[in-house]
């Protein structure tokens, strides 16, 4: 599954919802949520949520941080993916606003984006033909 | 301060109000959820295009990806620290965009404490100043302009989101519950 095919087809299989809890990381909470519904590939179908703070990589391989709290989640896409090592990687792009409203884009940096109040997310299972 | 750095931000650990649930992921899962591509009417609030369309197929319970379009008028809010220390944030008064232009928007369905629908929805938006702003979007003071906005559901099936309160942060939260 690390090898990225230019074509990959397959079906879409469950569909899971979850509520994760505050100081939880946004990227490794996602992997942690395929975990326990058992999902090896999945995609976002929706997100929304608040963040402590945000990070978000730059182009340059900078990070931008994003100071809260609130930093709310208004836009967010992803998948996540199982490695050859079993490892689960969820890699997640999306769009904060602060709490004055301005916001910034970017992919959010593993570990660096604690979640405020609440995130809620659904992802749908990503079926592989092998 | 907001900026750019060469580390990324070491996490805050936030103290919450209450004691936190050692559950830290409530996630439930559907076998089969339905797609549907929903067109939002002219002239309705968010709310009701969103709540009142879903009803009559039976989707009570659903996430939605809404795509954009302009709203005749469009509120919404923002999250600083809660000035009564009674939870870590809390939601500013109204914020008006006018008419506006939702970029891009993802919304929950589900229920309220009180057993109505509630939906929850957090967009970015383009205001009638022409900023571009992000935030809480307040449903049901928001109009769809002339144009139908199209949005794609993902019915949740076989379990409900239901808002109760939270302990931990002392708000009232949706939480997936199994029916």
């Amino acid at each position: 599954m690390g090898e990225f095919r230019v074509i990959e087809s397959g079906n879409m299989g469950r569909v899971a919802y979850a509520r994760i809890a505050p100081n939880e990381d946004l990227v490794t909470g996602i992997e942690k949520l395929c975990l326990r519904e058992g999902f090896d590939n999945a995609f976002v179908r929706g997100a929304l949520g608040s963040l402590v703070d945000a990070c978000l990589t730059n182009m340059d391989g900078n990070f931008t941080s994003i100071k809260g709290p609130a930093v709310e989640i208004v836009s967010l896409a992803g998948e996540v993916r199982t490695e050859d090592d079993g490892a689960l990687v969820a890699s997640l792009t999306g769009v904060v606003a602060d709490p004055d409203g301005t916001i910034y884009g970017g992919a959010f940096v593993a570990g660096s984006n604690p979640i405020c109040m609440t995130f809620e997310v659904t992802l749908e299972e990503w079926l592989p033909k092998i | 301060m907001n900026g750019a750095s060469s580390y990324p931000g070491r996490p805050r650990t936030f103290k919450h109000p209450g004691r936190p649930n050692p559950v830290r992921i409530q996630s439930e899962n559907s076998k089969k959820s339905r797609h549907v591509r929903l067109a939002l009417q002219p002239g309705l609030s968010l709310f009701d295009a969103i709540v009142n369309s879903l009803a009559k197929i039976n989707i009570e319970n659903a996430s939605l990806t809404i795509l954009g379009g302009v709203f005749d008028n469009l509120d919404y809010c923002v999250a600083p620290p809660d000035p009564k220390k009674l939870s870590v944030i809390a939601y500013t008064k109204p914020i008006k965009a006018g008419k506006a232009y939702m970029v891009f928007g993802n919304a929950t369905l589900g229920e309220s404490m009180e057993g109505q629908p509630l939906v929850h929805c957090h967009a970015a938006i383009r205001t009638e100043d022409g900023e571009i702003k992000g935030g809480h979007i307040l449903t049901q003071s928001c109009i769809i302009g002339s144009k139908a906005i199209s949005a794609l559901v993902t019915s949740l099936e076989g379990f409900k989101l239901v808002q109760s309160f939270d302990a931990e942060t002392n708000i009232a939260l949706l939480q997936p519950v199994r029916e």
